[in-house]
């Protein structure tokens, strides 16, 4: 595989906190690598520290030690090129759809109209047509975090970020929105280049992503950094897709 | 619930009429001065306004510096705390006197010490309410606002501004109603032989009062009670209803989904033209502000320094004058007790106890009350509708206003005159704590959720297990929630209740907030003033911490019904 210069470079990212004087690990010596045109999930068990990583990844929180480059510079929170998706879909509630996907656009000074194009641009990506308009409380779960890709698709970025984004919807709503996801990044005219994914869910993160990082629980250290080479799309029943399953089953317990 | 409304503003309108026409038959004279109302309704209001638009502003850059920055909180957050629970009204002739002497005199100075008096009563829960508000966003909105780069002024446009409405509407509200109370006790105030009044409908009704007018007294209550009601109606219930938007979902989305869809102007349905020109009007205006806005941002962002500059000499200015209050306070006690205490200083636990038992005495009477007519109202829609309007016309008028009504009555029912005056004293008391119990426990009621009640009822349980299983523990914390804010009113009252002019004459009982009076108004000795306010303080300091806020704390643990 031709490498080209990695997107994301993770430096030995260690994160301890201190109470009573007693330091607790929650990461330990975290390091990889994420180039353009990746798919990685970053699974284990809670209490691995799979959140706290991703907030340091995305420059929301500083490592005690090690460091976290997005092209060759240390990552900063307000970086444009990365954007985020959350568990709780983190919505605005007092803004209508577009106003919520518009909120990189407008921080980023865009001028009004670019900025109404591309969200509207967006808002069909992820088939919320119709619904621009509409508070999030007015949305079902999925609709939801459907705004929220919107959201973070909207600012065009490199990488995107998403910490357990389908964990708080049904299954059925979960797997179209996989598959979206799937489709978005496999398009080389939407972006974005890159997927971050973390996720407790180990058959997600199979069917999902073409590296996995299996994290330990308590401090989180990498067991194991996986390539998984399964032909998209992914068939849940096939023997190969049990076989990796069962592997990272087996190298959490 | 509109509906409701509208009548109870018919029902208002019918008794103000009525009022109008009984008195001006009765008395010829009052009708006379009724015809000058509505000026003094403007002034009052007026005033309320000014406060209010300090307040608010105070409590937002109080609020966002105690929740942005935790070595700021540290002090900014206890003296709150103190603020909120020591009675402001003891303070007000200090207070008073300061301004008169600075402005030498002048109206201006009097109408500042008036402003001032109202906004301490309104500023300090709206801090409070925007402080929690601020830290109390959820983390993923924040990191959302972070990551998506919403910085200084479009953060706090986008992300705090709006988390703290609701806070600061239900705040605003309650502000208000405090303020009515402290501006109808302010516009008129005597220390020592010299009167200072402004004209407003506090001072009309303190001097219709004093006269024995009784005439006059009932239409400036009405029209007092028009105005309070009137701006609920007007202004209160709309902005409620707006604020809903600005609340955080985190609940299951089944109560959310009933949430009005905010239109502005909705309440004006009859007048459609004055609404579409209103919103057209304003266009203009929203657009240049969000022009501005953004323009502000890009500023904040390419001079990081100058901002941290701005706000280090912020606080360092706080810390200054902070420190200067502090000395100054402290040099002042230093003073106050290294001379001999005054002979009146033995009668301060005496005074204090008297003036603890009146309003134990009221607090009783007003739970005795509100508790089953709360449950009565929360649990029965058709009750709510015919009784909350009535019971919102009471509510509307602040006990300060009702002095005269109070102690007429009292002088009617009881025929020595230190029984009508130890009467009327409890009766004040007790219609300034009994609305937030009520209001409170209604409240309290209502949240129950219907899943519980469902099942207490298909598990049989009614009469006195349905009280004692489910009522009662649901309504623990709204009723210590409305009994820490009665109590504060409670406290404030006693300034008013314990020392009343009427027709002429005083009517005093042993007391703190008495002793405060006559040491104002009689004896012009500050040394007990300062010791009176100062046993107040310590008194109402004590009960905050040794009784409220233990009881809050168990409470919300054990009996808070969100999951």
């Amino acid at each position: 595989m031709a490498n080209p210069a990695p997107l994301l470079k993770v430096k030995d990212v260690t994160k301890s906190f201190f109470e009573d004087g007693k330091e607790f690990k929650i990461l330990e010596l975290v390091r990889f690598e994420l180039a353009e045109h990746d798919f990685v999930c970053v699974v284990g068990p809670s209490g691995s520290g799979k959140s706290t990583l991703l907030r340091i990844l995305v420059g929301l929180e500083k490592p005690t030690s090690g460091e976290v480059l997005f092209e060759g510079q240390p990552i900063r929170a307000d970086n444009p090129q990365v954007a985020m998706v959350f568990q709780s879909f983190a919505l605005f509630p007092w803004l209508t759809v577009t106003q919520n996907v518009e909120l990189g656009l407008e921080a980023q000074n865009v001028p009004v109209a670019d900025r109404q194009a591309r969200a509207r641009r967006f808002i069909d990506a992820v088939g919320l047509t119709g619904f621009e308009n509409a508070f999030p409380r007015e949305l079902s779960g999925g609709m939801k975090q459907r705004v929220g890709i919107a959201r973070a698709l909207a600012i065009e970025p490199l990488l995107l970020c998403m910490d357990e984004p389908f964990s708080s919807l049904d299954p059925l709503t979960a797997q179209n929105l996989r598959d979206e996801i799937l489709q978005l990044w496999s398009d080389p005219n939407l972006p974005p280049k890159a997927v971050l994914m973390v996720t407790h869910s180990i058959e997600e993160a199979v069917y999902l992503a073409d590296r996995i990082i299996v994290l330990s629980s308590r401090p989180g250290r990498m067991v194991a950094e996986l390539v998984i080479d399964l032909p998209r799309p992914r068939n849940r029943k096939e023997p190969e897709f049990y076989g990796w399953v069962d592997e990272i089953y087996s190298l959490i317990v | 619930m509109m509906r409701g409304r509208r009548r109870a503003l018919r029902f208002v309108a019918g008794i103000l009429v009525l009022v109008g026409i009984v008195a001006a038959i009765a008395s010829p004279q009052a009708a006379l001065n009724a015809l000058q109302l509505p000026l003094l309704a403007l002034f009052s209001t007026s005033r309320m306004v000014a406060a209010y638009l300090i307040g608010l502003v105070f409590a937002i850059a109080y609020g966002h510096t105690a929740a942005t920055s935790r070595r700021a909180a540290l002090i900014m957050l206890p003296i709150l705390d103190v603020l909120q629970s020591i009675p402001i009204l003891a303070f007000f002739p200090a207070a008073l006197l300061f301004f008169v002497v600075t402005f030498q005199g002048s109206p201006v100075g009097i109408e500042i010490a008036v402003v001032f008096l109202i906004f301490t009563s309104m500023a300090w829960n709206m801090a409070f309410g925007v402080y929690e508000s601020l830290t109390t966003i959820p983390q993923d909105l924040e990191a959302a606002a972070s990551s998506f780069g919403l910085t200084k002024w479009l953060r706090f446009r986008l992300l705090e501004f709006p988390a703290a409405v609701p806070k600061l509407v239900y705040n605003s509200i309650l502000s208000w109603t405090n303020g009515w109370f402290f501006l109808v006790a302010s516009e008129v105030f005597q220390v020592g032989s010299s009167k200072f009044a402004r004209p407003g409908l506090g001072a009309f009704i303190a001097d219709a009062g004093r006269n024995g007018d009784v005439a006059s007294i009932a239409i400036g209550l009405a029209v007092l009670a028009a105005v309070v009601l009137a701006l609920d109606f007007f202004v209160w219930r709309p902005l409620s209803v707006w604020s809903e938007r600005f609340r955080m979902d985190t609940a299951s989305g089944r109560e959310l989904a009933k949430v009005p869809r905010y239109e502005p102007f909705r309440w004006m349905p009859r007048f459609p033209g004055v609404r579409r020109t209103i919103l057209a009007r304003a266009r203009p205006a929203t657009q240049a502000y969000h022009k501005a806005s953004v323009r502000l941002d890009r500023a904040y962002a390419s001079h990081p320094k100058v901002v941290r500059d701005v706000r280090v000499v912020d606080l360092g200015l706080f810390i200054i004058v902070l420190l200067l209050v502090v000395t100054t306070g402290l040099l002042g006690l230093a003073q106050l007790f290294l001379r001999p205490l005054p002979p009146e200083a033995a009668g301060l636990p005496l005074a204090a106890l008297l003036s603890f038992a009146r309003l134990l005495v009221a607090y009783g009477i007003a739970l005795a009350w509100t508790i089953p007519v709360a449950v009565i109202l929360g649990e029965s829609e058709r009750a709510s509708r015919f009784l909350t309007p009535a019971l919102e016309i009471f509510a509307s008028l602040p006990a300060t206003a009702l002095l005269p009504v109070i102690l007429g009555f009292s002088l009617a029912v009881v025929a020595s005159t230190d029984g009508a005056a130890q009467l009327a004293a409890i009766l004040i008391a007790l219609f300034s704590m009994q609305w937030y119990l009520l209001f409170n426990l209604v409240a309290g009621v209502r949240s129950i959720p219907q899943d519980l009640r469902e099942a207490a009822r298909s598990f049989g349980l009614r009469g006195r297990a349905y009280w004692r299983r489910l009522l009662l523990p649901a309504m623990t914390p709204s009723l210590l929630t409305g009994s820490i804010t009665a109590w504060g009113a409670g406290w404030n009252a006693l300034i008013v209740s314990e020392y009343i002019q009427y027709a002429q004459k005083p009517y005093s009982v042993v007391g703190l907030g008495s002793l405060i009076n006559e040491a104002v108004l009689v004896t012009g000795d500050t040394e007990v003033l300062l010791l009176t306010i100062l046993t107040m303080i310590v008194v109402v300091l004590a009960m905050n911490k040794l009784l409220w806020r233990p009881l809050f704390k168990r409470a919300t643990i054990r009996y808070r019904l969100e999951v």
